[in-house]
């Protein structure tokens, strides 16, 4: 029986010749192979590459924020022990990266980023990296960074960004510290405004956070019997061979980047981490390099999630319909450009949240410091506002007496709005049923324990681009192809970051080529080998490669098809592939291998290369509200039920729900994997996660003073998958790798004050401001 | 990172124990690990010589005294306390204290001994030591030496230990403190404490005229555990309830002397520091059945 309409081709001719074929493992809690590898420990990762004659290479960072480098002398260092090579930045062939900023205000003007692969004459921030050392032991290579010496003159920084935009304030880069300025103006605010019956204002502040994902970042180089320099790493976008082949000067077909599993990415591995350093020490030694950061290294010098200030005003009618947002926010960029101008765009594409608001503006500038870097985490700008419009949305609920629930489904978004940067909405928005859903999970209120124990609830939703930006033309390619036994290749650039990435296209490949999941090897994730990907962030790649591999897959599907109506002399629309055979309408089939070998007889190709091409788009001036800017959103709906101690200020998560609506879950089981990963992400980042920078010295580099939260410092996060069939990916598929942490902050924030009545805006939510906010001290 | 290139012994007796230290004036001793690991990985410190006393005897174990006490020796891990029916019914503040102390991997190796030498201000069972008046008990090259717990800790990660000094044993003196209260705040389970009290409260002896006593600890609260004399006077001879017990909440935050870090800050500690007196001291009570 058909369970839907859309389906298409291959299972539309089975349907055709009458063979019963609903998805067989599109949507099946299927286990992982990079599940069960990991948990055997069978997976090599990046650090566990090892070969013969192999150095290992370490980085000298900056001490200090903001210095000039007078002089570096590393004559010592050069003749300790086992040592092979030190590099400064005279010694790196390019060693200025130029990078647009793209689509700047008139304000700013188009901007071209510098960044350097090793300071020259100053450093930018702490942690900033001044050499290279590659020795025999990883500690001869410590021990040797410790010995050059770096004659540093300290010049006056800046460490907060609305300082950073004052006149006089100290530059950080040359052209200023304004990096970025985006605005969208849509409706008339003013008399919006005018005719609000209440008008709520909130100033709202988010911290630096880190992906402290469990693998440091890592890899192993070497140039291998080819000449080419081959580059094992854990990274996020292979792609990056290209910019390891600019810094040495070498033609980009001479670089290879093999990607690894990845133990955790969240962004922070989508910026080049160690690949570029280590092409450098294996192009001047011409041995195998490994390094691998420490954790106290990545904790202090690896780019962070962007603090943001939220500003918001927000003006409703009686009715609770929000008829104006006015949004100003501001974002430390850090020492780097690195993705800030595209962070910010994403916050203030998605700053008034997934509401229909007439009227609304919003003014987002992000500012250089001397600060720690940042640049891409899940969520990518599109997470900081979510605490500053849903804080507001249960401010303006509580203002005119309206229920969480019932004040989104006033205002929710849906098909044929138009959101305030001239994007119509064009798929199917099920906000309401989301919210709904999960307010109504929390289930029974729990009686509080003790009288000075309170217990509040609290509900945020949130929308997420998944997909890169329509003006990139994004696409991604994959190629499928059967062996002569029948058993399928899957071969295709993706980085698996631990989503279950490469998993998922086996799943589809394997769907439509009617094989079972045990008959696919999949190959990912070698920028020489495999077809590009693209990169595994912006929730790109089941939505990106799903369609590639879907594409492949079906186009091979129908190339055998045919073959295997001549071979049996039927109509090509009365055969369909299932169970390794082909089947006839009329009950006859003919197994794979015979139909592959017939093929290769005939000159018919037993693969196919499939590019899927993304909608695409021209740049829009979102300040006019001019068109399209994402392909589609993911929405979702958190709520949260916390325990406060009215006595000391600490919060507790009781309950915590998860309702996103994913289109379609290829595998339930990843699907709601991501959601509770990112649900605990985001109650981490609501309640201490905190990267403390105090004149631009990070405070917190280990994990004793940079808290992530345990297993038994969260609730078990019900997780709740809604499937609208309305996604861009593969089978309605939408992306669902950052949507789940944008809410938990809001909605833990929202329940606290619906215990207390205390509004807490300053993340992280930590019991000390609560307790201030109580008035306790 | 890994340590600096150390040479690790592991002495068979307490006299080539102390021998080891002896021998080399930067050697550390090395108990439980899970403070000294952490500091020598990241190179914070650089013994030359790790002198292992984990296959020193008759240095794990626990036994009642007459009076109704324990001597626990220092190899006793965190976990030993809290299987220990004996130490649950003659000291119950330690066994509670001691599930307060990290995760059960880090109380599986941490000892008694190791965590009052390490002496974090923090820390739970210095605390808990210091409420219960125990008495250290110190061997060095020349002789053995007691010293009451109050007086053991010096401030931060500093004892009065000597460098070629060891601490064999704690004794907790009896008879059996059924008045006893143990609370902490941490950020995470399972962390140092940001805050935290120890209380005993002595009931009056029947019909010889001395009135009740209390002994109040903060611990995250200052540079030592911190004893809180203010508070404790204030409970002296009183029946304890819901406004004493506040009163001497108010004495204590006022009375300790903490400091700010990237947790929190001192005024947030002192804060913590009040709640959590009044709660121990009602706890208190309720255990004396007053
Ligand atoms: C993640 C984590 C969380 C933790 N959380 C807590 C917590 O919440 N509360 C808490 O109190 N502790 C905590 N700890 C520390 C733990 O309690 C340690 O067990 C304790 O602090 C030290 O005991 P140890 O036996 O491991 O000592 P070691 O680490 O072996 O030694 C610590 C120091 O004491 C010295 N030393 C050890 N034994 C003796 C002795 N017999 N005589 C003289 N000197 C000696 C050593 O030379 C060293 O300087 C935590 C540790 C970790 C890793």
């Amino acid at each position: 029986m058909r369970s839907k309409p859309t389906r298409a081709s291959s299972t539309d001719v089975a349907d055709a010749v009458g063979l019963e074929r609903d998805l067989r493992l599109v949507g099946q809690r299927v286990i992982r192979h990079d599940a069960r590898d990991k948990v055997t420990a069978a997976t090599a990762f990046a650090a566990d590459w090892a070969m013969p004659g192999m150095l290992h290479g370490v980085v000298l960072r900056s001490l200090y924020p903001s210095a000039r480098i007078k002089n570096i002398d590393a004559t010592r260092a050069a003749s300790m022990p086992g040592v092979a090579a030190i590099m400064t930045a005279k010694d790196v062939p390019r060693n200025t990266l130029w990078t647009d900023v793209p689509g700047q205000t008139t304000a700013v003007g188009s901007l071209r980023a510098k960044l350097h692969v090793l300071a020259e004459d100053r450093v930018r921030h702490q942690g900033e990296p001044v050499a290279l050392v590659a020795a025999e032991t990883e500690e001869q290579a410590r021990e040797a960074a410790e010995a050059i010496a770096v004659e540093y003159e300290l010049l006056p920084g800046v460490f907060d960004p609305a300082q950073a935009l004052e006149p006089g304030a100290p530059r950080v880069h040359e052209e200023g510290n304004l990096l970025a300025h985006w605005r969208v103006c849509h409706g008339d605010v003013a008399a919006a405004f005018a005719r609000a019956a209440v008008v709520i204002e909130g100033d709202y502040r988010t911290q630096f956070v880190d992906a402290a994902y469990l693998e440091p970042e890592s890899g192993v180089a070497w140039i291998d019997s080819d000449g080419v320099i081959t580059i094992r790493v854990s990274t996020q976008v292979i792609e990056h061979f290209r910019d390891v082949a600019e810094v040495l000067n070498v033609p980009q077909n001479r670089v290879r980047i093999i990607g690894t599993y990845l133990g955790g990415g969240f962004g922070g591995k989508e910026d080049v981490t160690v690949e570029v350093y280590l092409g450098l020490l294996a192009w001047k030694t011409g041995r195998p390099v490994k390094m691998v950061w420490s954790r106290q290294e990545s904790l202090l010098a690896r780019a962070k999630r962007h603090p943001f200030r939220l500003r918001y005003r927000t003006g409703a009618l009686r009715t609770g319909q929000i008829v104006a947002q006015e949004i100003e926010l501001l974002a430390d960029a850090g020492g780097y450009a690195y993705l800030s101008a595209l962070v910010l765009l994403y916050a203030t594409v998605t700053a008034a949240g997934p509401y229909r608001v007439p009227a609304v503006s919003v003014d987002a500038r992000v500012a250089y410091t001397n600060n720690v870097p940042t640049s891409a985490m899940r969520g990518f700008g599109a997470m900081q506002v979510v605490f500053g419009y849903e804080s507001q949305m249960e401010r303006v609920a509580r203002a005119l007496g309206l229920s969480p629930v019932e004040m989104r489904k006033i205002n929710a978004l849906s098909r044929g709005d138009t959101l305030p940067v001239g994007q119509v909405v064009d798929t199917h928005v099920a906000l309401p049923e989301l919210a709904e859903r999960a307010w109504a999970a929390l289930g029974e209120l729990t009686p509080p324990r003790a009288p000075h124990v309170k217990i509040g609830r609290g509900l945020a939703c949130n929308f997420q681009p998944y997909g890169r930006i329509v003006w990139l033309h994004d696409w991604s390619s994959a190629w499928v192809g059967f062996e002569m036994d029948g058993s399928l290749v899957v071969r295709s650039g993706v980085p698996d970051v631990g989503g279950g990435q490469a998993s998922s296209l086996c799943q589809i490949a394997a769907e439509v080529l009617g094989v079972p999941l045990e008959q696919v090897s999949v190959y990912i994730a070698d920028s020489a080998l495999t077809p590009l990907a693209g990169t595994t962030t912006a929730s790109r790649q089941l939505y990106m490669s799903g369609n590639a591999v879907l594409k492949a897959s079906r186009e091979l599907c129908e190339q055998l098809l045919k073959a295997a109506a001549a071979v049996l002399g039927v109509d090509r629309d009365a055969v369909g592939l299932a169970d390794s055979a082909v089947r006839t309408a009329d009950g006859r089939s003919l197994p794979l291998p015979e139909l592959l070998h017939a093929c290769s007889r005939m000159g018919v190709p037993r693969s196919h290369l499939g590019v899927y091409h993304a909608p695409a788009g021209e740049p829009v001036d979102l300040e006019k509200g001019a068109g399209k800017v994402f392909p589609d959103y993911t929405y979702g709906a958190h709520a949260a039920e916390v325990e406060v101690d009215t006595e000391t200020g600490v919060v507790k998560v009781l309950k915590l729900v998860a309702v996103h609506d994913v289109g379609r879950a290829i595998n339930p089981l990843s699907v709601e994997g991501q959601i509770q990963g990112g649900a605990v992400q985001g109650l981490g980042y609501a309640l201490m996660e905190d990267v403390v920078v105090e004149k631009g010295i990070n405070m917190t580099t280990s994990f004793a003073s940079y808290l992530i939260p345990s297993a038994v410092d969260v609730p078990d996060v019900r997780a709740i998958v809604v499937e609208s069939g309305e996604g861009l990916g593969p089978f309605g598929a939408r992306g669902i790798g950052e949507p789940p942490i944008g809410p938990p902050a809001a909605a833990v924030a929202n329940a606290i004050e619906d215990a207390t009545g205390a509004r807490l805006s300053v993340l992280p939510l930590t019991s000390e401001r609560l307790a201030r906010a109580l008035g306790l001290m | 990172m890994k340590p600096a290139p150390f040479t690790y012994v592991r002495p068979k007796s307490l006299a080539e124990a102390l021998g080891c230290l002896d021998d080399d004036g930067d050697a550390k001793l090395l108990a439980g690990g899970q403070s000294l690991v952490p500091l020598l990985n990241m190179r914070l410190v650089r013994p030359t010589t790790l002198v292992d006393i984990n296959a020193l005897p008759g240095l794990a174990t626990i036994s009642p005294t007459p009076d109704g006490g324990l001597v626990i020796g220092a190899l006793v891990r965190h976990t030993d306390l809290l299987a220990s029916p004996l130490v649950r019914e003659r000291t119950p503040l330690l066994a509670a204290a001691a599930a307060h102390v990290g995760h059960r991997a880090i109380r599986n190796r941490g000892t008694v001994g190791g965590s009052l030498a390490h002496a974090d201000p923090a820390a739970e069972l210095p605390a808990a030591a210091v409420a219960l008046d125990a008495t250290l008990t110190i061997v060095g090259p020349a002789a053995r030496r007691t010293i009451p717990a109050r007086d053991f800790f010096v401030g931060p990660l500093v004892t009065a230990l000597e460098p070629r000094e060891m601490l064999t044993e704690i004794e907790i003196p009896g008879p059996v403190q059924r008045g006893w209260g143990f609370a902490e705040m941490a950020r995470r389970a399972g962390d140092f404490a940001i805050a935290g009290v120890a209380g005993i409260v002595t009931p009056a002896a029947p019909g010889r005229g001395r009135s009740s006593t209390a002994r109040l600890v903060a611990f995250g609260a200052g540079d030592t555990p911190l004893r809180l004399p203010g508070a404790a006077a204030l409970l002296a001879g009183q029946p304890i309830d819901r406004a004493l017990a506040r009163a001497a909440g108010d004495v204590a935050a006022r009375e300790c002397t903490p400091r700010d870090d990237v947790h929190a800050t001192a005024d947030y500690r002192r804060h913590l520091v009040g709640v959590l007196t009044e709660q121990v001291v009602l706890d208190c009570a309720a255990r004396l059945g007053s």
